[in-house]
């Protein structure tokens, strides 16, 4: 009995305990602990910031170039004594609620990544946006991301990355094309019936490897509609996505972009082109199954994964009888320097010294494998389809992105199953101009 | 301390703390904060204004043609799912309490792929279903299996199916197998001497003495199929599209999988709050409904 008691006793100081510790948060330390890549990469040892240079965060979107960045950053560490806190999320955690998480734990991180109109907005709406007008890097790029509300420069950006339509140099050689003839879409209709005319002699399951099934949404949805979009417009021409947005379409542009998307699922393998996934897709190109494949230079560590080593190039997504030359180059993603963090200057002169020296360069062009966006750059990244995007963005024969500026989900959520209908050949080209043609005039 | 006095002392409401503060900050916050928010439009991004849009997320909803569709679809997916999964896990059940040689193995075997996680499922059964059968389809020249089954929106579902049921069925075995072996070896004995065949066994003596396993059963396969999300997220992703009220969409999208891509696809976390709501309500209605009726079967030995 009263061993009971004393037990309860304890057991109910236990639990005042437990409220209090739980009511005094406020009064433990406000940073969170230095969780690291969200795959279990680990960041760079601790090392003790010193007093007076201080330490600026970076939130990383991409785990596969933590290892780099923490490098860089340890490099800018020990150059300039500011220390720099690498945490990437990505993969198995999400990017973008391990965001939402550190804001809500009260954590204001100098940098992070954005990736378009919705980030601008989140960040705008809680006041985290950072005008970077003045900033020295911005002369050396046409990419920077320019808040479309009142028109200054917010975004630094973090690479670029492009597509056209990739080909095997080999079985084309073979077939006997001349790649620099594939700007319109009767040399590209007329390439693909010669490779498939060739097709068993080649070696080939398909000509094509695209992919529009659930899952891939992405590929027709996004990549496919920005040609829609901006094919054969100047870089800085948005009439076609101010229509879209409007709830309208340029009648004669969209069916023309349908026949010729309608003409790459007929030249596709039809199981990856219905119900194929990323790995499937890639790995039929990667093998010399199929001649061209409908993907962005984001392929190349997987072909080096594979160890493929042939050579390929890039034709462009083009829709017209006459010719278009230039493929889809934007990027994909931005810093932004966070305006509710504590140490601003810090993370400019970051960006700055990334943008500017060699180091940097080397970074971005080389350790990180991607392909920069700044003019100065003179290094060439190693993946084959990376040195076909700066061929192209090299002549300066570019279309913009504009995917991206779709409401969120209109692109995958909505054009993807009408894409995907015209694939499995349930709709034709006249009911998917109408079923896309209603779905835009949902959005005016 | 005992008696009915010791029922209202302080201490008792200081055992019971512990459980009512996790119940409160886990499930009573969270449900009231998500019912508040699904009259917001909330975007989940922390340190942004959130006002106050009445019905409109709601009416949004039920305009929604997709949405219409994902609940019918799981609504004739989870009906399946209940009848197939109890089905076999009955006759699995039935299978390893019989004297059979090996009837440990079977049961280990049987229960196995409920340890597999759904995701993992999802994805390796992708493989069979993409690779594998269209693979034996095409050796043996059967058109029919030569085409992937995710490729048609009725084989599509049915792959679903399939995949759910054979995760499912082994848990749900063992729940009837500890019900069968409950039940007193006296009473099979005495039927049978009396002259009783076996399926009258099992009608009238085995089954309504294990309908409380049935109630428990009913409810864990309905509730599981109309929750489903990581099969179909890893299996299908929703796919095949198709048309539906002139609308294309995705046909296999469960409703779950409808409220993931509408908070995190169509970044609208206020509308994805509100089709959860009327999921909740709709799964707690029709689970309320199951065990109120499988209750009144049970019998008291």
């Amino acid at each position: 009995m009263k061993l009971r008691k004393i037990f309860a006793l304890l057991l109910a100081a236990t639990m005042m305990f437990v409220l209090i510790a739980a009511c005094a948060t406020d009064t433990a330390d406000p940073t969170p602990p230095a969780t690291d890549a969200g795959n279990g990469e680990t960041a760079a040892p601790p090392v003790a910031p010193p007093a007076g240079n201080g330490e600026i965060t970076i939130v990383n979107n991409k785990v596969e170039i933590h290892g780099a960045l923490s490098e860089f950053g340890r490099l800018y560490y020990e150059l300039t004594g500011v220390y720099v806190d690498v945490q990437s999320f990505g993969g198995e955690t999400p990017y973008a609620p391990a965001l939402s998480a550190m804001f809500a734990a009260g954590t204001e991180p100098e940098i992070f990544v954005f990736e378009g109109i919705a980030g601008y907005n989140d960040a705008r709406g809680a006041g985290r946006v950072f005008d970077l007008s003045g900033q020295p890097w911005l002369a050396d790029t046409d990419l920077a991301y320019i808040s479309p509300t009142d028109g200054t420069p917010v975004g630094f950006p973090v690479n670029i990355e492009g597509w056209g339509l990739a080909y095997n140099r080999r079985i084309l050689a073979e077939v006997g094309i001349d790649t620099s003839t594939l700007t319109n879409v009767n040399a590209i209709r007329a390439a693909l019936e010669a490779v498939y005319a060739q097709k068993d002699a080649l070696g080939l399951d398909a000509v094509v490897t695209i992919t529009a099934g659930a899952g891939m949404e992405w590929v027709t949805g996004l990549h496919g509609v920005n040609a829609y979009l901006s094919l054969g417009l100047d870089y800085e021409d948005t009439s076609i996505i101010d229509m879209l947005l409007a709830g309208e379409v340029d009648t004669d542009r969209l069916t023309a972009f349908a026949e010729y998307y309608h003409m790459l699922f007929q030249f596709a393998d039809q199981a990856i082109l219905t119900t194929g996934g990323y790995d499937a897709s890639i790995a039929q190109f990667a093998l010399e199954n199929s001649a061209f494949l409908h993907q962005g230079n984001w392929v190349d560590p997987v072909f080096a994964d594979l160890g493929v080593h042939f050579e390929m190039g890039y034709i462009p997504h083009a829709f017209f009888a006459h010719d278009t030359p230039g493929i889809f180059v934007g990027a994909p993603s931005w810093y932004m320097v966070n305006a509710r963090a504590d140490n601003i200057e810090a993370a400019l002169d970051f960006l700055n010294f990334m943008a500017s020296s060699p180091e940097g360069h080397h970074y971005m062009a080389i350790a990180s494998g991607q392909v920069p966006a700044f003019r100065s750059v003179a290094l060439q990244p190693e993946g084959p389809l990376s040195v076909a995007v700066m061929e192209w963005s090299g002549r300066g024969q570019i279309y913009a992105w504009h995917q991206n500026e779709m409401p969120d989900g209109f692109g995958m959520g909505t054009l993807g199953p009408i894409f995907a209908l015209l694939a499995d050949g349930t709709i034709g080209v006249t009911e998917f101009v109408d079923m896309f043609t209603a779905a835009v005039s949902e959005l005016g | 301390m005992g008696g009915k006095t010791g029922k209202h002392t302080p201490i008792f409401f200081l055992f019971l703390l512990p459980v009512m503060l996790a119940f409160t900050i886990i499930i009573v916050v969270p449900l009231i904060m998500g019912v508040y928010y699904s009259f917001t439009d909330w975007n989940a991004v922390p340190g942004t204004p959130i006002n106050w849009v009445g019905l409109e997320n709601y009416f949004v909803m039920f305009s929604d043609v997709s949405f219409l569709h994902s609940f019918l679809v799981t609504v004739a997916f989870s009906l399946v799912c209940i009848l197939l999964i109890n089905f076999i896990a009955f006759m699995f059940a039935l299978l390893v309490t019989a004297k059979l040689k090996f009837a440990g193995v079977y049961r280990a075997g049987f229960f196995l792929p409920n340890l597999i996680g759904g995701i993992v499922l999802g994805y390796i059964w992708f493989f069979i279903f993409n690779n594998a059968i269209t693979a034996i389809g095409s050796t043996v020249g059967s058109d029919f299996l030569a085409m992937s089954f995710l490729g048609n929106r009725f084989t599509s579902l049915f792959a679903m199916i399939i995949v759910t049921t054979w995760q499912m069925a082994g848990y749900i075995m063992m729940i009837y197998v500890a019900a069968i072996q409950s039940v007193p070896a006296s009473l099979l004995e005495a039927a049978q001497i009396d002259g009783a065949k076996y399926h009258q066994r099992l009608r009238y003596i085995l089954m309504p003495l294990i309908a409380p396993a049935f109630t428990i059963t009913l409810f864990l396969t309905l509730v599981n199929s109309f929750r489903m999300f990581d099969v179909n997220f890893a299996l299908t992703a929703g796919g095949p599209s198709g048309l539906f009220m002139g609308q294309a969409l995705w046909t296999t999208e469960l409703l779950a999988l409808n409220i993931f891509n509408t908070a995190h696809r169509f970044n609208d976390f206020a509308q994805g709050q509100a089709r959860a709501i009327i999921f909740f309500i709709a799964l707690m209605t029709i689970s309320l409904i199951q065990v109120y009726f499988n209750k009144r079967k049970e019998i008291e030995m």
